[in-house]
């Protein structure tokens, strides 16, 4: 297990980790997920070492591990641009570590052997790394870190470099590898497509601060702040008051009309900020009637996207509030318009 | 702390390193030359009285003046005919390229003070080319003096302004100059409020190399001036003492000497400071489609300013083969002025062969360590050595040698007369060359790769040596050979501190000047053009040459 307790780090003025306390469990897949600046790459060089803490600590397991020198912390990473060595073969790349460790020859040679093997890369051992493509770059920079069999797998951007194609196989087989040796991965990105897709669970970082950190189908549908429902995935903010409701549903308004929300207790008169998915709506046809349990809101048709597999529909509400929504199969429709939204996929992303 | 300390324990030690010896080998001295200047005879109490007699002698303010207006005007002309040269190399379409640029940075490590002797040997009062106009009946005024001088600070110090200008020309992002012309400026309007502006910050680094180069050069205005007073050579002239040795008033122009480098060296900082231009080159800039005849132009200036540059050279070369009886020069090859150069012995070959190497391998490895530590771990620490490390470029060959006599001939530790205090000058004094090409070496290297090495278990100073090293490799061997051959030539700190069995070739050639034997100092001078050349031509592919240029 690695342990994060209230570190902090800031570069001229600027707080680039402020105050952040995680845990990630052993054999899981963690990905620190936020944009450009908001501190993830800057935390996961404070566990591989590069980085120095201003105050708080690290632990593997319970061993303190921030006030080692990094070449001591057993964490194998995988850089952004790969940095495999130019003057060195694959193989002696791969070796590389486990000659650091000084262990005996034959062992070096299984342990590259196998490592070379899960990484596809049987074969390349007297390559040199100008004869490779990005994606067997890559490769090699992951066999060189597992081999040495870290205590956790960090992972810098480890995608950014390749094209889009590449990047999902890529993905896939970087989590395949992790579930096949069970070993504990810190991964950094900036696109939440690939976060959803490859993690047990999520951190969203931004300006130095830990927003959520939950599983990915947790982070999507019930995100806690207005950042990370607006960062992963798209959707409509909208803020309103709290006028009404029971038990069960609270009724919330705003300019463009009144919005339900169930499975939140809010008191009458508090202001807070409501998510609404795209996929969450549903453009009615002229005449057309919303599924049961559903409630409406009306508006006037303002632009139409056509996507390709989908269509995109801005909506303007009564008070000049932009609605957007998807449709798979967009109705015929123009000028005013109505809505159907179901309550129970709204969710309340908390105060402005 | 004390886990600070050992985390960082590498970087400490370079760190700590270099600025002792950097403290020791060129603060110290530098400080003696100054308290000369403001101590009175007896060594003990401050006074002004130095500066006041030196700055009221019409000679020493004669001295100021010709060296600065010489400078200035080397400067100036190197500007004139190297931009040109540069914008040819790098935008026009002219054949030859790589021939051109390799023999336009040769200048740079051949001996500028055989290319002066070999004026004098060609245009002198007793020259070839003066002879033979006198006999057709043409009087020609000789080029002793500041025109002289000028003349040879220009054609051998003019690639520290092309080096770089071509590097400048080459990485200006042609869209910049695809706006100017979309927003309507013409070519020459595009060329004067763009391309120039561009360029500028690399022209204004040459032009003040070419400036402190002059200003510090001793060899040149030795063989020149005749009796008209320049700082660098009056100052060794004080010191070694032809009338009386007096290092109070040898220490003023050092310093003043220092200071007018200093100044130049803030001025350059204040007009460049705004002046960072960040050059997101996607596409480098292509060459300028102009007519044959243009191109033919073009060709012949770039021809013409190497031949220029050159021939002083080869004619040296040439004469050293010659037949001299006495000072006069007689149609006939002979290998006599070279018997008579080793006459006594090839210690003076070999010196120079021992000292550069020795040189050259002591300034690689203090050099890339600070170069190291500079870019790797930005720190007060890493700016401090930075600057220190750069300083000896502003202390002239002559004080710094002064210095280090001063520093260096009682006490604790006894130098002066060995060849360790020359070798030790000799790196200082090209160690802002090494430290600058190490710098640009690294910054060549993504640091994410010495990081890797780290993460898999490698401690840094090992990994310094696995990964930094090697890749630095062919870079450091390029920098070693550039300064092996630029120490070869190296005479003002050198005459300043060798001793009997430590006389080099230079200062066999020196020597030779002193005396009339013109063709032994010409075959001095081919045996050190042989000494630059060959290395260079050796290991060529791997030379930087922008490097010397410092930018």
């Amino acid at each position: 297990m690695i342990t994060i307790e209230g570190v902090a780090r800031s570069f001229g003025g600027v707080r680039a980790v402020d105050d952040v306390s995680l845990s990630v469990r052993d054999g899981e897949f963690f990905t620190l997920l936020g944009p450009s600046g908001c501190g993830k790459t800057t935390l996961l060089r404070m566990v591989a070492g590069f980085c120095e803490l201003d105050a708080g600590r690290i632990l593997f397991a319970d061993q303190r591990i921030d006030t080692l020198p990094p070449h001591r912390r057993n964490t194998g990473m995988v850089f952004q641009n790969y940095a495999v060595f130019p003057n060195m073969t694959v193989g002696d790349n791969v070796a590389y570590g486990l000659r650091a460790r000084k262990l005996a020859a034959h062992d070096i040679r299984a342990r590259v052997d196998r490592a070379l093997k899960l990484a596809q890369l049987d074969g390349y051992r007297q390559r040199w790394p100008y004869q490779l493509s990005g994606g067997q770059l890559q490769r090699v920079a992951i066999a060189r870190a597992v081999v040495i069999e870290p205590n956790v797998l960090l992972l810098d951007e480890p995608l950014s470099n390749l094209d889009a194609k590449l990047r999902v196989d890529m993905r896939g087989e970087i989590r395949r590898l992790q579930k096949l040796l069970g070993i504990t991965v810190l991964y950094v990105t900036h696109d939440q497509e690939e976060a959803l897709a490859i993690s047990d669970r999520i951190a969203v970082m931004r300006a130095g601060r830990v927003e959520q950190v939950a599983d990915p189908r947790m982070i999507y549908e019930r995100p806690q702040t207005p950042f990370v429902a607006s960062f992963v995935g798209t959707t409509n903010l909208i803020t309103g008051t709290v006028s009404g409701g029971d038990a069960e549903a609270v009724e919330v308004a705003f300019g463009g009309g009144v919005i339900c929300v169930y499975g939140v207790k809010q008191n009458a008169g508090e202001t807070v900020t409501l998510s609404l998915r795209p996929e969450a709506l549903r453009l009615l046809a002229p005449g057309e009637a919303a599924p049961v349990g559903w409630a409406m809101l009306a508006g006037t048709l303002a632009e139409i996207e056509y996507l390709g597999p989908v269509t995109r529909f801005s909506i303007m509400l009564a008070d000049g509030t932009p609605l957007h929504l998807m449709a798979l199969a967009p109705p015929v429709v123009s000028g005013a318009v109505t809505v159907a939204y179901d309550p129970q996929s709204i969710v309340v992303v908390g105060a402005p | 702390m004390r886990s600070l300390i050992k985390r960082h324990a590498f970087q400490l030690t370079i760190g700590v390193g270099a600025i002792l010896f950097l403290a020791l080998f060129f603060l110290w001295p530098v400080i003696q030359v100054f308290a000369a200047s403001i101590l009175d005879a007896s060594g003990k109490h401050f006074t002004i009285a130095n500066y006041v007699n030196a700055l009221s002698s019409a000679f020493f303010l004669n001295g100021l003046f010709n060296s600065l207006t010489i400078a200035a005007a080397a400067s100036a002309c190197a500007v004139l005919i190297g931009v040109p040269f540069a914008f040819c190399l790098a935008r026009l379409p002219i054949g030859g390229k790589p021939a051109l640029l390799a023999l336009a940075a040769l200048p740079l490590v051949l001996p500028s003070f055989v290319s002066a002797y070999a004026l004098v040997l060609l245009f002198g009062r007793s020259g070839v080319v003066t002879g033979a106009l006198q006999s057709l009946g043409i009087p020609f005024d000789s080029l002793y003096g500041a025109k002289g001088i000028i003349a040879v600070y220009t054609f051998t110090l003019y690639p520290y302004v092309t080096l770089p200008t071509v590097a400048a020309f080459k990485a200006i992002d042609i869209s910049a100059e695809e706006a100017a012309q979309n927003l309507g400026a013409s070519p020459a309007r595009m060329l004067r409020t763009v391309t120039i502006p561009l360029v500028l910050p690399s022209i204004l680094a040459g032009a003040l190399l070419v400036f402190i180069e002059s200003l510090e050069n001793f060899g040149v205005p030795f063989v020149l001036a005749e009796d008209r007073p320049i700082l660098s050579v009056e100052a060794y002239k004080l010191f070694v003492g032809e009338i009386a040795d007096n290092p109070a008033a040898a220490g003023v122009l050092g310093v003043i000497l220092v200071l007018c480098t200093v100044v130049a060296l803030l001025i350059q900082r204040v007009m460049l400071a705004r002046r960072s231009f960040v050059s997101g080159a996607r596409r480098a800039a292509p060459l300028i489609q102009i007519g044959p005849g243009l191109r033919h132009c073009a060709a012949a200036y770039c021809w013409s300013l190497i031949a220029i540059a050159l021939v002083p050279f080869a004619a040296v070369v040439v004469i050293s083969f010659l037949e001299f009886r006495g000072p006069v020069l007689h149609a006939g090859l002979s290998v006599d002025n070279f018997a008579q150069l080793f006459e006594r012995s090839y210690r003076p070959l070999t010196n120079t062969l021992t000292l550069a190497t020795l040189a050259a391998f002591g300034a690689m490895l203090i050099g890339v360590p600070i170069g190291y530590f500079v870019v790797r771990y930005r720190s007060c620490l890493a700016g401090l050595l930075d600057i220190v490390a750069t300083a000896p470029l502003a202390v002239a060959g002559t004080v710094l040698g002064i210095g280090l006599v001063m520093a260096y001939s009682s006490g604790f530790l006894i130098l002066t007369g060995t060849w360790l205090i020359m070798v030790l000058a000799y790196i200082v004094r090209k160690l802002p060359f090494s430290v600058r090409s190490a710098i640009a070496i690294l910054h060549q290297i993504d640091p994410s790769l010495e990081e890797a090495s780290i993460n898999l278990g490698v401690s840094p100073a090992v990994t310094f040596m696995r990964i930094t090293v090697p890749l630095m490799l062919g870079g450091v061997i390029g920098g070693l050979v550039l300064t092996f051959v630029t120490v070869a030539s190296e005479l003002s700190a050198t005459v300043v501190l060798y001793s009997g069995p430590w006389t080099t070739m230079t200062v066999a050639m020196f020597q030779a000047l002193e005396g009339t034997s013109a063709g032994v100092a010409a075959a001095a001078a081919t045996v050190l053009i042989i000494c630059t050349v060959l290395p260079v031509a050796l290991v060529y592919r791997l030379l930087r040459w922008h490097e010397l240029s410092m930018v």
